[in-house]
């Protein structure tokens, strides 16, 4: 009798999602899917608006990643404009997008996934959560939080909010930095190295115990896409893309936000919301691909700051200089570009302009179509607008990382799902195994919109007439 | 990044765009001009209390929570003291409720404010809408008086 093990919702993400497992009558898993099941529309309801709302009316998109939008968007517009902007504003957008993504991999690696790494896979899941790391260690619990503060405070002293910053306008930002503000991000950088420091030392003294997670929590060759510099080191605002294979050699390179679309195609499956994005040339899903953390740092050949630079020489170990696969390594890219965002944040903060009153360069509409790109936390993120000759928006499309890793993510899914689930027979620590797959990528469903009230866990193993032969409810 | 300290904290949140959810920003709103003139007052709202918070609460002398109450009568203003403790289990990431904040605060920073009360409104509508309802607004000037009561109350130099 075949049978259906549905993990709905998938807990500890950004966003609503849930996870089917199929069996055979054999007991044995068939095929497993990572479902994203609610629906946006972002790019319908622009379209009548004037193209210089975009950046503001995307950054709803998403509460813990505006500023990826807000990034992408203003670039999108601005080739629309045909502009450049001012060197100053490009330094404070970098700043703006290193401080959001490290608060964001802050709530990622301490809020959603520390619970598993410092309590285990299998412990009491009511004690999973930011409580139950506090408890068991204190000190991991402060380094976590302040680390999303030490963010969300860079990003409320630049645009005056914490999240949804208006800050980021087409062709620049709106204001200057004042010296005051220059100052006290220059002295919360101590406490932020500390607390990384911290995070890095323990990480590294618990990774070598999941050894049994890391061989199957979607390790496999793939493609990975991110943006680098000229130079090769790692790059977050500007650059351009560069696609490697599994073998670290370089299928595609130099890929600006025009010819992205060239390139990149998005497939639709039944069973999600979400879509997936393919290297058009090697088709669908030959040409899928994972971005993010691991991405990037299997791409980039230094980080440009002498202390990430140190640990990017010890993740390139792990893999004999080649990619390294297991997404489970997200965990320790993640803090790898932390530790570098609090270095480059530093490193801009001295850059005799910074302070610099020309911030932002004007026009009208030039052009009737521009793209942008970024990296936002989770990976590459993609703008793409048409304009009429008013600049009210006709089209717009937009490939948010998540999508991108969704091939990999469903692969991961059914890897976990295979190696864990035997004869029809799962326990809590099981499902919440592959969930963890899942989170290694912290997917970003809809963190712009918010859950009323408790969101139950509920997971039903039901057979193929219907009837539900267990379930557990958390 | 170091907390500033406060002889009041005053904390609130909610969404606007729910209709009465959005009473504790009001509230935070309108208390921001009517304690601008003490120094030992600072007004913190948000959409959501969060962990992070936890530090400026363990920093502060005495805290004053604001938030609506969909499980009270709609339109009641009710201030009562709040203590650390609360249900951990099934715990949200992005939302915590007063007492689970002072927990973390006590459990993080190893303090917690003199006093702690939480003013609630009982909830007319949650609806997805700007605006309160009509048994909500008629409440805001208890609500206003209340806080002011509340202020008063752990501020024992403050005159009004």
């Amino acid at each position: 009798m075949s049978q259906t093990i549905t993990i709905d919702p998938v807990t500890r993400l950004e966003g609503h999602g849930k996870i089917t497992i199929h069996l055979n009558d054999q007991g044995e898993v068939e095929s497993a899917n990572f479902h994203v099941t609610q629906v946006r529309g972002f790019e319908k309801f622009s379209e009548g608006r004037p193209f210089y709302e975009m950046p503001s009316l995307m950054a709803r998109i998403c509460g813990i990643c505006p500023v990826s939008h807000l990034i992408a968007s203003a670039k999108a517009c601005e080739a629309i404009m045909s502009v450049r902007i001012p060197h100053t504003a490009a330094q404070l957008r970098r700043m703006l997008n290193l401080a959001q993504m490290v608060q964001s991999h802050a709530l990622s690696f301490f809020y959603l996934s520390s619970p598993d790494l410092l309590l285990g896979l299998d412990s009491d899941p009511q004690s999973r959560h930011i409580f139950g790391v506090v408890g068991a260690k204190p000190e991991l619990g402060r380094a976590g939080i302040a680390l999303r503060r030490f963010g969300q405070h860079i990003i409320e002293l630049l645009g005056n909010k914490r999240i949804h910053p208006g800050w980021v306008v087409p062709g620049g930002v709106t204001e200057p930095l004042a010296a005051s503000k220059r100052d006290e991000i220059l002295g919360m950088i101590p406490e932020a190295y500390a607390n990384i420091e911290l995070a890095l030392k323990w990480y590294k003294q618990i990774a070598e115990t999941f050894a049994p997670e890391i061989e199957v929590f979607a390790n496999f060759a793939s493609l990975y896409l991110g943006l680098i510099n000229e130079d090769e080191s790692i790059e977050f605002t500007d650059g351009a893309l560069r696609l490697i294979d599994a073998r670290g050699k370089t299928v595609a390179d130099g890929i600006t936000a025009n010819q992205f679309p060239e390139l990149i195609g998005e497939a639709v499956e039944p069973y999600s919301y979400t879509k997936f994005a393919y290297y058009k040339p090697l088709g669908y899903p030959e040409g899928s691909y994972r971005v993010g953390p691991l991405a990037r740092l299997n791409i980039a050949k230094s980080m440009g700051t002498p202390m990430a630079d140190g640990e990017l020489s010890l993740f390139k170990q792990i893999s004999d200089n080649r990619p390294v696969q297991s997404s489970f390594y997200y965990h320790y890219a993640r803090l790898i570009d932390i530790l570098y965002g609090i270095e480059k944040i530093e490193m801009i903060l001295s850059d005799p302009l910074i302070l610099d009153k020309h911030v932002r360069a004007t026009a009208g509409v030039n052009r009737l179509e521009g793209a942008g790109q970024a990296e936002a936390p989770r990976g590459t993120l993609h703008h793409h607008y048409k304009v009429d000759e008013n600049g009210l928006i006709t089209w717009a499309n937009l490939v948010i990382a998540t999508g991108q890793n969704n091939n990999a993510m469903n692969k991961g899914v059914l890897q976990a799902a295979k190696h864990y689930v035997k004869d029809g027979k799962f326990t809590e620590g099981i499902l919440n195994r592959v969930e963890a797959v899942v989170r290694t990528f912290d997917p970003c469903l809809s963190c712009s919109t918010h859950a009323f009230g408790q969101m139950p866990l509920a997971i039903s193993l039901v057979s193929a007439e219907g009837e539900v032969v267990d379930r557990v409810i958390r | 990044m170091k907390s500033q300290t406060a002889r009041c904290l005053i904390l609130a949140c909610g969404n606007k765009l729910r209709s009465d959810d959005g009473v504790g920003l009001w509230l935070a709103h309108w208390a921001e001009e009517r304690f601008a003139a003490e120094s030992g007052v600072r007004v913190l709202s948000s959409q959501q209390w969060t962990p992070e918070l936890a530090q400026d609460i363990s920093q502060a002398e005495s805290v004053v929570f604001i938030d609506c109450a969909v499980d009270a009568t709609a339109g009641s203003v009710r201030v009562m003291a709040v203590e650390p403790g609360g249900e951990t289990a099934g715990l949200a990431t992005h939302h915590l409720d007063a007492s689970q904040l002072l927990s973390l605060s006590k459990e993080l920073y190893g303090a917690i404010p003199r006093t702690s009360l939480l003013l609630t409104v009982g909830a007319g509508s949650v609806e997805l809408r700007e605006g309160f309802s009509e048994v909500v607004h008629l409440a805001l000037p208890e609500a206003r008086a209340e806080l002011e009561r509340a202020v008063a109350r752990v501020l024992p130099d403050f005159t009004g």
